[in-house]
């Protein structure tokens, strides 16, 4: 159920390459978040950053984050994956977890936050990676292979999380442009069977997009049932999603856009999908952030970067 | 009031002295349609209600102006549509929705159900276009009032051609109006030399209302790339940075026609729907703020709830009541960038 609630900064961690990780005391919301989910941030009343700010919810923790480690349990099975609640401390949950680049006035705004300073939070919002008709297809894959560009990854980890305690083998694709962007890996590898890792420049793993390795990875004879679940750049989706076409595994896209309001009355943000909803148009923030890759038309860059 | 305040003199009649608490009237009836409060949601900025059904009480609100709808459903525009200005929005939409028959099935019934108004925003790309699109509405039971949009920037041939001619303003509001079995309220738009003309000829057509202002047509370009930052490469600006110049216009507009108008651009707080009133609005729009703050128009109303006490005058007292200087430099109706 999204709120619109006013909520405080318990931490701003500034992390590598202009990254930061947000920890905000939002105990109802954060309860309520489903893996993939995202929220509306809104900063200062009298900001001329008018509009709020739409970013993946990272985690959701406890306040006594430190005690909590990998939950991890095996024996739960595919019915493990739980579509309502994306925390493993269920009602303990207090902090809903945004990790963000700066990438222009919003978030250097953001960047500026304080402990003690407060926020407008809208959340949970959109339809994330396991709702109903998604989910079928979860339980039946073999090996779940999440594919991050950039700040991508933020969308990931809940679902990482949710995977993993319901004994899913999954591995973790995550390329950046230097090895700056490469954040959060350690939050991952309680949870992957394998990490592999890319940057452009060659500071860290493959030198060169992530989806060279991945596409080496595809190649080697993969007889299994994948299920990929990417976000990231508009050109590193479009290459993702081709290779899953070509190798015939089905994948999930965690989609971005400029968003005026997250509610699903601006339509800001829709994109063009095949099929008859909303004209040819479907709304990122309410039938998405996470679509089917063939659902989404791919001819062309339209995704603005900022 | 409560009844320990009342004094009640030997006549019966109710005296309130100056210590005691105003009751205002926030009530007010604009072409015909009476509303319970002046604040309403515009087009296109609360969806059809349900989307904010969860988040604020519908049923408080003066009214609910639904995003514009067309005879026949349309796509809209590729993304990006949208881009933030410095205290604005720019939005290219390119006027997507459901179409008449489907919005009268799936979602009309839902707003029926509101004490809420509802009024629907009408386009098309010929009178032929509106008078079918405001036939089709007319079949739906719970429709208050018709909003003609004949100022919406982002479409090829949408409605502003004809809102930037009186003559065809005129037209296309006389056949709207023959064929309107409710209120018609005729939205302008901001993009003209002098807004009065339109809103005569909109007013000589037979508008019983008039809304003031849609957004006004802008550009932002992105230097690194050198390409326009909203597909449709012009858009609409909206939100408090456009305020000043529609409070100008509802000015002007006030003094020129005698239907009643009701205010809108980047109304973000009670203040500055108290500028509209001040100026000369019967009740008030309020748009872009609802995508940050979806509680935003309640506020406004309990703001001029608050105002109107503080004041001891009821809302519709207040219209129009601004207090001119003695000697003002210009004539009221007229434009001077000097």
């Amino acid at each position: 159920m999204v709120t619109d609630e006013m909520v405080t900064v318990m931490e701003n961690r500034s992390l590598t390459g202009g990254h930061f990780l947000l920890s905000l005391h939002a105990p109802r919301q954060a309860r309520s978040t489903r893996p993939g989910q995202f929220a509306m941030v809104r900063l200062l009343e009298d900001s001329s950053v008018l509009l709020r700010r739409p970013m993946s919810i990272y985690d959701v923790r406890s306040l006594n984050s430190a005690a909590e480690c990998a939950t991890r349990s095996s024996e739960d099975g595919m019915t493990g994956i739980k579509p309502r609640t994306a925390s493993s401390n269920g009602d303990r949950s207090e902090l809903i977890q945004l990790l963000y680049k700066v990438v222009g006035r919003g978030t250097q705004l953001m960047s500026e936050l304080r402990p003690g300073d407060e926020v407008s939070l809208l959340a949970p919002l959109g339809h994330g990676f396991f709702e109903e008709e998604y989910l079928e297809r979860a339980k039946q894959t073999d090996e779940v292979w999440h594919v991050a560009g950039g700040i991508g990854i933020a969308a990931l980890l809940l679902p990482a999380k949710s995977l993993a305690q319901a004994g899913i083998r999954q591995k973790l694709f995550f390329g950046g442009r230097t090895k700056e962007d490469l954040v959060g890996v350690e939050d991952f590898e309680p949870f992957m069977d394998e990490i592999v890792l890319a940057s452009e420049d060659g500071s860290r793993g493959y030198r060169g997009y992530v989806t060279r390795p991945l596409e080496k990875a595809l190649d080697s004879g993969y007889d299994k049932k994948l299920l990929l679940m990417a976000c990231g750049p508009w050109a590193m989706l479009q290459a993702t999603v081709e290779l899953a076409k070509l190798h015939g595994q089905p994948c999930l896209v965690s989609m971005e856009n400029r968003m005026g309001c997250g509610l699903g009355v601006c339509l800001g943000c829709s994109i063009r999908v095949k099929g008859e909803g909303h004209g040819s148009y479907e709304r990122v923030c309410t039938e998405g952030p996470v679509f089917w890759a063939d659902h989404v038309i791919w001819e062309k860059e339209s995704i603005p970067k900022i | 009031m409560t009844d320990n305040e009342k004094k009640t003199s030997a006549a019966g009649a109710v005296i309130q002295s100056s210590e005691e608490e105003f009751n205002p009237r926030l009530d007010v009836t604009v072409a015909g349609i009476h509303f319970q409060n002046p604040v309403l949601t515009a087009s296109g900025t609360l969806g059809y209600g349900q989307e904010f059904a969860h988040l604020i009480d519908l049923n408080q609100l003066g009214g609910i102006v639904v995003k514009g709808i067309s005879a026949e459903p349309m796509p809209g525009n590729p993304s990006p549509r949208i881009y933030e200005t410095e205290s604005g929005m720019l939005n290219a939409i390119g006027l997507q929705n459901v179409g008449a028959r489907k919005f009268l099935e799936e979602k009309l019934p839902f707003l029926r159900t509101l004490r809420t108004r509802c009024l629907v925003n009408v386009f098309g790309y010929s009178t032929e276009d509106y008078v079918r699109c405001i036939e089709i509405l007319n079949e739906g039971a719970g429709i208050d009032a018709y909003e003609l949009n004949i100022s919406c920037p982002n479409t090829r041939c949408g409605g502003m051609v004809y809102g930037n001619d009186p003559k065809l303003t005129e037209e296309v509001v006389t056949a709207s109006k023959r064929a309107a079995r409710r209120p018609l309220l005729v939205k302008l738009s901001p993009n003209v030399t002098d807004i009065t003309l339109l809103a005569r000829a909109a007013e000589n057509g037979g508008a019983d209302g008039l809304t003031l202002v849609n957004t006004f047509v802008g550009m932002a370009i992105d230097v690194e790339t050198r390409t326009p930052r909203v597909s449709n490469v012009t858009a609409g600006l909206s939100g408090p940075a456009i305020k000043p110049v529609a409070v100008r216009m509802v000015y002007q507009t006030y003094r020129a026609v005698k239907i009643p108008i009701i205010g809108i651009g980047g109304i973000a707080k009670a203040e500055d729907a108290l500028e509209y009133v001040i100026a000369g609005a019967s009740a008030v729009q309020v748009g872009t703020a609802n995508f940050y703050d979806p509680g935003a128009s309640l506020r406004i109303m309990e703001g001029i709830r608050n105002y109107c006490r503080r004041h001891r005058i009821h809302f519709a007292d207040l219209i129009g009541t601004l207090r001119l200087p003695d000697h003002p430099t210009a004539p009221a109706t007229e434009y001077s960038s000097t």
